[in-house]
């Protein structure tokens, strides 16, 4: 046991033991997407979306965070409801059910690599840090099986709920997840031909080396799109829980969190599914036009244009929300006062923010040379540059990953749900079949082009 | 006779739906980011803050118009009462000491209940008497005798909510017109 942890510096087992964090990662997508959903959906109907519950906070007032706070409400009122389940189900299952798509979401991030292998000296041993918490060889076949598993949930809750909805729900779900999963899987594969490995990160180097996926497949691209929103089963797939036919699909009978569950679960599937996507065909954590080689040679002005990117993302927000507080002061809202206030709040973050990152980008642009870093008196070599290059590429992946995520939504609200047999004839006629002649195609072409 | 619509029949492009998808796409992308950059053209507003407009026309709560001195306009004549279809006015009217009219109005109730605003009355009465433009849309009570509403509550509305080429409505007391039609009706406000 000893032997183990002493096998590697302390540094080492923290940074390897910091990436279980990313576990949590799609969870974390829920807080985003929910909110990016409700007003999204309002936007798109030309609504408002959700904007009355606040909070109150001394002197800035109502703060309702742009519609956040109802979602938190709405958690909130889900988890302290009563759990209650309908005479003659299968107690056990049922309880069950809810809690496997949720499961599965936070074991799938684990091949997902999240920035470049950290390389850094100490003493004279070269230290290689993989960006995947598991470094597996077998990383999208492994994603792929996970996210296929999270059916059993729809499966089961349908089998166990005793509903004849339910367990039509259930059915299709698993009909639907057995049909996609095959596009899935052959749509990837001609981008795994060209690559010549399962694993993400070499996929991933791959396209860092030669062009992004959606480039080089982007017929592959778009199979794996519709075949990825048809996995999550939602509009315009959402033929499991279609309301117009199963009042609620297979979690007609569940309520509380145990809806909640299925809620989250579906949002954080989405989550890792547009992370996926974004790391197979839009290059992952690499950053467009720069190599990883260059940002870690000028780590100091990388990070700085890191900081300058946020500050222009910042002041775009503040512009939004000094043209809205121009706005409401010369409406006739009753309650502009209430409203301007909080704005107030917004813009003194914002200016913080901005001046933060400001100080921020110049400290680092002129004084970050992280040649070496003293750690228990010895020197360390390239680990703030390896540290400072994960972070970027993190924000880039999230940030692709958080485009995919707005691209699910849009689908949703803008297309009408497919008929049950029209998504059978899609997945089996029509994706299965260009995915499999996008294969041999690509084959063809590799091989003429002098592939292996 | 049964008339038949000919559909014309989707060319290629429309068959293979894709195109169509991204095109809805497209506008669904304007639409959000109406929403999103443009958040005050959009045409939903959060309502008891800001409340839509309601034009003059638009068939409200119903007011009772008044002369210069500051009594209804009302003759008591039943013309509203009778052409109510839904029975909800209610008249009594009462005898005029100073002659220059007959009769005089001493209860004029509305029951907003039963009332389905079909405006019917207005266009009944003889002297303009009643109205239904003071564009008040809300009838929020604890119970059903407080939406009869009573002559006094009729009558209790301010000119300078109303435009000034209004002039029946600025004849009354508080209005623009107020004092010009006093001289011309040869009429003083009683003092009471």
């Amino acid at each position: 046991m000893m032997e183990i942890i002493q096998s590697k510096h302390w540094v080492e087992w923290l940074i390897t033991i910091s990436k279980f964090a990313f576990a949590f990662v799609p969870v974390l997508f829920i807080l985003l997407l929910i909110p990016l959903e409700r007003r999204g959906a309002g936007f798109i109907q030309d609504r408002q979306g959700p904007n009355r519950s606040y909070f109150k906070i001394p002197y800035f007032g109502r703060i309702r965070f742009f519609g956040w706070v109802q979602d938190a409400c709405d958690g909130i009122k889900l988890f302290f409801k009563e759990v209650y389940a309908p005479s003659g189900v299968n107690k056990l299952i049922f309880a069950i059910a809810p809690a496997i798509p949720f499961a599965i979401v936070l074991i799938s991030p684990c091949v997902i690599p999240w920035f470049a292998p950290m390389i850094f000296t100490m003493g004279d041993q070269v230290i290689r840090i993989s960006g995947q918490t598991v470094d597996t060889e077998v990383g999208v076949l492994l994603l792929f099986g996970l996210s296929s598993l999270s059916a059993y949930g729809a499966v089961l809750a349908g089998w166990a709920s005793k509903s004849k909805y339910s367990l039509l729900g259930g059915l299709r779900a698993s009909a639907m997840t057995i049909s996609y999963e095959v596009c899935l899987g052959l749509s990837l594969m001609g981008m795994l031909l060209l690559v010549g490995s399962f694993r993400i990160d070499a996929i991933i180097a791959w396209q860092e080396a030669n062009v992004w996926g959606i480039v080089a497949q982007p017929v592959a691209f778009f199979c794996f799109l519709i075949a990825m929103i048809a996995e999550t089963g939602r509009a315009p797939f959402d033929v499991a829980e279609g309301e117009p036919e199963l009042v609620a699909g297979f979690h007609t009978e569940y309520g509380a969190m145990q809806f909640g569950l299925f809620y989250m679960g579906e949002y954080s599937h989405i989550g890792i599914n547009s992370i996926l996507v974004a790391c197979l065909f839009l290059g992952g954590y690499s950053v467009p036009f720069v190599t990883t080689e260059t940002i870690q040679a000028n780590i100091g002005v990388s990070l700085a244009v890191l900081c300058g990117v946020f500050v222009i993302a910042i002041l775009a927000f503040l512009h939004l929300l000094y043209r809205y507080s121009r706005w409401y002061k010369t409406s006739a809202a009753s309650n502009k006062a209430v409203i301007l206030r909080e704005y107030s709040l917004y813009k003194i973050l914002g200016w913080a923010a901005i001046v933060v990152l400001s100080a921020g980008a110049v400290v680092s642009a002129l004084f970050f040379h992280p040649e070496f870093t003293i750690i228990d008196g010895q020197a360390v070599y390239g680990i703030g540059a390896a540290l400072g290059t994960a972070l970027i590429h993190i924000l880039v992946l999230l940030a692709k990953a958080v485009f995919f995520c707005w691209i699910w939504i849009w689908v949703r609200w803008t297309l009408p749900r497919f008929r049950y047999d029209h998504v059978m004839n899609l997945g089996w006629k029509v994706i299965l079949n260009i995915a499999l002649v996008n294969l041999v195609v690509t084959a063809i072409i590799a091989k003429i082009l002098g592939g292996r | 006779m049964v008339r038949q619509i000919k559909q014309k029949p989707m060319n290629w492009t429309e068959r293979l739906y894709v195109f169509e998808a991204c095109r809805g796409m497209w506008v669904t992308l304007k639409h959000a980011l109406r929403g999103l950059l443009r958040y005050e053209t959009l045409p939903t507003v959060p309502y008891p803050e800001i409340k839509p407009e309601i034009r003059h026309t638009y068939r409200s709560k119903h007011r009772l118009m008044l002369r210069p001195d500051g009594t209804p306009r009302c003759v008591a004549c039943g013309m509203c009462a009778a052409a109510c279809p839904a029975d909800c006015i209610y008249i009594e009217a009462g005898e005029v000491k100073d002659g220059r009219i007959e009769k005089r109005a001493i209860r004029f109730d509305i029951d907003h209940l039963v009332c389905v605003f079909c405006g019917l009355c207005v266009e009944a009465c003889p002297v303009d008497a009643l109205r239904m433009d003071t564009c008040d849309t809300s009838y929020v009570y604890r119970n059903r005798e407080a939406f009869i509403t009573p002559m006094s509550e009729l009558m209790r509305w301010d000119p300078k909510d109303y435009p000034q080429n209004d002039i029946q409505s600025q004849m009354a007391p508080g209005g623009t017109k107020n004092k010009q039609a006093l001289e011309a009706w040869g009429l003083e406000v009683k003092k009471c």
